[in-house]
């Protein structure tokens, strides 16, 4: 065995090379499929990664477009909180430029207008183009601002509103006045109370402080309910100072601190007369009624007035009620619309209020009815 | 040759048709939906109808707010470019031009001292982009003449220890503002027709 030929060691080695040939090969494939392996594995981790870092990018570029549009539009509320912005009205205008002093100058959607005799003296008004310029004007922002208000409180008014400007009024240029007149009537025995007209008289002064003209607008919507005279007077400062950003009545600090009683021991401000009821306290009192309407709208949000005058409007109780509102009776649709009791809250303050229910109210209707027939 | 003088025409063709596309004015950006002003007379369109810059909130005190300017405010739903402003107006004399930035507060991007003219066109230097526009105003033609009927001056006669009556002091009361208020018939805000669909 010891002894192999050379045919056989030469066909030994050639078996010997083959076998080397394949192992090589075979190493190679293996090395090559390796190779492939890794690399589809690397480029699909590169893709992978790749879409990952573009979604990041994409998902962190809305991100910032989001947090950006947000950012623009707090900018922008912040922006239409801190004035009163209005649109210009689509109404109709007409003017009467013939019309002499007194009588009706120009007629709107809502309102008329009338120049005052001393007001045609005026240097500003004593030329018909001057007025009819004035009468378009004037028409056109009232018919916007009373737009905003109908979208603040969500009713308006049924009637239209009777405009006149003076030079002086009463004595004055500092002060402007909104009455609304009503008629009563007793279908089937019982007291309503019917409005009839609401009037507006401005000294021109008075009429160019945009703040002024929206808090005599508050006072012709919100009087056809017969609202208590602090109240209304209230609700026109808050309009005035937190919407129109013009009013002249700073907040009081505190209602406790600044409470001021009359010689009954009641809150000054239960029998306030209104505009023709001045003396040294009407500053305080405008001050105060203002603090106080303000401060339940802040506890009760937005829409406490709103839902108190839905809730008036539905029950209609205010129209049957003999003279102005009873404070109580305020304060009963107060509670209902804060869902809260607020008596307790109105007594701290020295009103002169009590707990009433609907029977309450509807029998005091019924005795004024009752006292009606039999006086 | 000929083929590059051919090259250069054109090219001088493309950048004078680019010039003149660029110097076409949008349309008036006041007379868009949902635009407000503080007077809506000044954005109705109609410059038959004025409206009258509104005097600041002041302080209460007639002395404090005496130098208050008033201002005329238009806001936009959304930021546009600004390049022009046209101010119809028969008494605004001096004012101060401001623009809202991004962060809501007013950047001064234009003033005039002396204006005698009813029209003003103003081209702004750069371009503003902003959602609100106000014009401060500063001086009126019509102030002299509220002057003279709000600040009168008055001499206080005093009351004597016997009891008769002496000529006092002069003194100055004051009864109402002492400056009038802008009379602004109509602002007109423009961009570039270009830029009419772009608010960035």
């Amino acid at each position: 065995m010891g002894s192999a030929t050379a045919p056989d060691r030469c066909l030994e080695l050639q078996r010997n090379e083959r076998a080397l040939r394949k192992l090589r090969t075979d190493r190679e494939k293996s090395m090559k499929y390796r190779t492939g392996f890794l690399h589809t594995i690397g480029l699909k981790l590169s893709i992978t990664l790749m879409l990952l870092a573009a979604g990041l990018v994409l998902n962190g570029c809305t991100a910032l477009q989001e947090a950006q549009q947000r950012r623009e539009k707090r900018i922008l509320e912040a922006r239409d909180a801190n004035l009163l912005m209005l649109k210009p009205s689509a109404a109709t205008i007409r003017v009467a430029e013939n019309a002499p002093p007194g009588k009706q100058y120009g007629e709107s959607d809502h309102y008329t207008l009338t120049f005052a005799e001393d007001l045609y003296a005026h240097e500003e008004f004593d030329e018909v183009e001057e007025r009819k310029v004035f009468t378009r004007s004037a028409l056109g922002y009232m018919e916007s601002l009373y737009e905003a208000m109908n979208e603040l409180f969500g009713f308006q008014p049924k009637h239209k509103i009777h405009v006149t400007l003076h030079h002086v009024f009463q004595g004055t240029t500092l002060a402007a006045v909104t009455r609304t007149n009503y008629r009563r009537d007793y279908p089937h025995g019982q007291l309503v109370k019917f409005i009839t007209g609401i009037e507006m008289d401005f000294p021109i002064q008075m009429y160019e402080r945009h703040g002024v003209r929206a808090h005599e607008l508050t006072h012709a919507f919100t009087n056809i309910y017969f609202l208590p005279t602090w109240f209304s007077e209230g609700i026109a400062v808050l309009i005035q100072t937190e919407y129109t950003k013009g009013g002249s009545h700073p907040k009081f600090e505190s209602l406790k601190e600044y409470l001021r009683i009359d010689l009954d021991g009641e809150n000054a401000l239960e029998n306030w007369g209104g505009h023709l009821d001045s003396g040294p306290m009407t500053h305080w009192r405008y001050r105060y009624a203002y603090t106080l309407v303000s401060e339940l709208r802040e506890k009760y949000g937005n829409a406490l007035y709103i839902k108190l005058f839905q809730l008036m409007e539905a029950d209609g109780l205010h129209r049957k009620l003999e003279g102005k509102m009873p404070t109580s009776f305020l304060v009963y649709y107060l509670s209902q619309a804060a869902e809260e009791d607020l008596v307790p809250f109105f007594e701290e303050l020295q009103f002169n209020v009590r707990k009433l229910k609907k029977t309450d109210i509807l029998q005091a209707i019924e005795a004024q009815a009752v006292r009606g027939m039999n006086p | 040759m000929r083929k590059l003088h051919l090259i250069l025409l054109l090219g001088l063709i493309c950048l004078c048709y680019g010039c003149t596309l660029g110097q076409q004015w949008s349309e008036n950006y006041t007379g868009l939906p949902n635009v407000k002003a503080n007077d809506p007379a000044i954005i109705d369109g109609d410059l038959e109808t004025i409206g009258q810059s509104q005097r600041k909130k002041g302080s209460g005190s007639v002395v404090t707010d005496l130098a208050l300017p008033s201002e005329a405010i238009i806001f936009l739903p959304e930021k546009k470019a600004i390049y022009r402003v046209v101010i119809h107006s028969s008494n605004l004399e001096e004012f101060e031009l401001m623009a809202m930035n991004s962060r809501g507060e007013w950047d001064k991007v234009y003033d005039r001292r002396s204006n005698k003219e009813p029209v003003i066109d103003i081209r702004l230097g750069k371009v503003v982009r902003t959602t609100g526009i106000k014009v401060v105003v500063r001086r009126t033609t019509d102030d002299a003449a509220r002057k003279r009927e709000n600040v009168q001056l008055r001499r206080e006669n005093v009351e004597t220890g016997d009891g008769q009556r002496r000529r006092g002091r002069y003194h100055y009361y004051v009864t109402g503002p002492t400056t009038a208020l802008a009379k602004i018939a109509e602002i007109e805000l423009y961009g570039y027709a270009s830029d009419r669909n772009s608010a960035f």
